[in-house]
């Protein structure tokens, strides 16, 4: 396994927000986290990217022990985080923006070889490289954050609610993009309130309800599932 | 007439240089920490006594006592970021209270130290540059608009151009995310605390032959510090970094002409306006987290 949780607890102050929760996450493919408004799907993630600290429990990555460390140690470890709401620098420039993605990155050549590709993989993007992130629509801010955190050259990526507020086109979009991501190789957690696409999308899932682990299995059978149908598909 | 605009315009630069280093410092700690630098008026201050003991007493050279005053004010920034903003983080009210409390430390040390006696400090340069009979620049007030305008364009350029200074941005439009970017936090802090403590120091170094130094003369930075983190605002550093360098220049202005509680006047109301205008600052765009 790439990622393994392992009873992990979140609290702010003292109120529990996750509680035991486990996870795996193979090498390759899409993993999702479904579960209503405050479940603990974002909790999970900054958990992971060592944004809150465990209370309880383990995360491990590449075999490797990570929660307690901190965020620039986790990134440089691998794993790229695009956080809920996007969090585009308003200030820098959409190159800016993907060059920062790359902070921890010495291997200059292939910064631009990559920066290409993130441009080649976003069109829009490259149009409007030098103008101002704040300035973009919501849809391109998020292709913006996607960018950004492939310029990592992450080992693992994360997703915060990408279709959060997006045209049903643009989700399409971002859905298509989020494949190809995998299939090149990059896995992905991918944390939605839009649980149809996110079993349509994914291979293995996990349901969160109030920050317990309810269910998991094969996303596609998930998606047959009688609770979650009526709980997360409205059928 | 034309001659005492250019006589003033004269005056108004040389201030105008220095003020804007102090502000300048101030609004890159803020922007970057989200705290307060109460103390930002003593680092100037310690800047002015590092000349004061290098230079008048142990009689170095001028250039020399600046360096060193840089660099010593800046390592004092280093501390300051370690000892009180770091286990303060979370609490910039806290950090606020704490800049307050090290700005008592430094005057004490000082006045231990030195005493509370005016600092005579033998002058630097005697030359002028006479432009015409009542158009006259003193060469030392030169060194000062000349050091300051270097300063300024290789900070601008560390911000734009080097990865350090996009990292301080970043972590100035938002922390969280500049950490997902591998951004330490600490890292950004500590350089976003020696730049601007090193650029109050040497403002003081710079105007110490050229100011009254004395243990208190830090006092009027603080209507400063306000009124440029709020008209600089938050979120852009570069914009924090022209308010500051653009209300210098006003409030310069203003004093020459008319005096200095005017002055504050005008710049208080300016801030205002902004507040009204743009609430947060001139080019802030975002709300920290
Ligand atoms: N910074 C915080 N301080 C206090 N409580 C928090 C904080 N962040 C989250 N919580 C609480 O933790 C619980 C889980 O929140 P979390 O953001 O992980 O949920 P989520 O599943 O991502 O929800 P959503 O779908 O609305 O994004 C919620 O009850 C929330 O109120
Ligand atoms: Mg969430």
């Amino acid at each position: 396994m790439l990622l393994e949780v392992k009873g992990a607890s979140v609290a702010y102050n003292k109120v529990v927000a996750m509680r035991q929760v486990s996870m795996q996450v193979p090498e390759g493919g899409i993993v999702t986290i479904i579960g209503a408004n405050g479940a603990g799907k974002t909790s999970t993630l900054r958990a992971i990217s060592g944004l809150v600290r465990l209370f309880a429990g383990e995360i491990h990555f590449g075999g490797r022990r990570i929660d307690g460390l901190p965020p620039e140690k986790i990134v440089a470890a691998g794993i790229a985080h695009v956080p809920e709401g996007r969090r585009v620098f308003p200030q820098m420039t959409v190159e800016e923006n993907l060059r920062t993605g790359a902070f921890l990155r010495r291997d200059r050549q292939e910064i631009e070889t990559d920066l290409e590709k993130v441009f080649a993989r976003f069109p829009r993007l490259k149009e409007r490289r030098r103008q101002l992130a704040s300035t973009m629509s919501g849809g391109e801010q998020q292709m913006l954050a996607i960018g950004r955190a492939l310029m990592a050259k992450p080992r693992l990526l994360l997703l915060d609610e990408p279709s959060m507020g997006l045209a049903p086109v643009i989700v399409e979009e971002i859905a298509r993009i989020i494949k190809e991501i995998a299939a090149g190789g990059v896995p992905v957690i991918l944390v939605e309130q839009n649980a149809e696409l996110a079993l349509s999308l994914a291979d293995y899932a996990y349901v969160l309800e109030t920050g317990n682990l309810a269910l998991e299995g094969r996303a596609s059978e998930l998606h047959e599932n009688e609770h979650v149908r009526r709980a997360y598909l409205g059928i | 007439m034309l001659e005492l605009l250019a006589q003033t315009a004269l005056n108004a630069t040389y201030a105008a240089s220095y003020i804007a280093l102090v502000a300048v410092g101030l609004v890159l700690i803020f922007g970057v920490m989200g705290v307060i630098n109460f103390a930002h008026g003593e680092l100037f201050m310690l800047g002015a006594y590092a000349v004061v003991a290098l230079y008048a007493d142990l009689q170095l050279n001028f250039m020399m006592a600046v360096m060193v005053g840089l660099a010593f004010v800046g390592c004092v920034g280093l501390l300051m970021e370690r000892a009180l903003f770091r286990p303060l983080r979370d609490n910039p009210l806290g950090g606020l209270v704490a800049s307050i409390g090290f700005l008592l430390i430094l005057q004490a040390l000082v006045v231990m130290g030195f005493g509370v006696r005016m600092e005579h400090i033998p002058p630097v340069t005697q030359e002028v540059i006479a432009f015409s009979d009542r158009v006259r620049f003193p060469l030392s007030r030169l060194y000062v608009v000349v050091a300051a305008v270097v300063l300024l364009t290789a900070l601008w350029l560390f911000l734009k151009r080097t990865r350090f200074g996009w990292a301080l941005r970043a972590s100035a439009q938002d922390p969280e995310a500049a950490a997902l970017q591998g951004i330490s936090i600490n890292q950004t802090a500590r350089i976003a605390m020696f730049i601007g403590a090193g650029l109050a120091g040497v403002a003081g170094a710079l105007t110490a032959p050229l100011v009254s130094v004395n243990p208190l003369m830090g006092h009027s930075v603080i209507v400063t510090a306000f009124i440029v983190i709020i008209v600089g605002g938050i979120g852009s550093l570069e914009g924090a970094v022209v308010a500051a360098v653009a209300y210098a220049f006003v409030h310069t202005i203003v004093t020459t002409f008319y005096d200095g509680v005017i002055a504050d006047i005008v710049g208080l109301s300016l801030m205002l306006l902004v507040l009204i205008v743009k609430p947060h600052g001139l080019f802030g765009t975002a709300e920290r987290a």
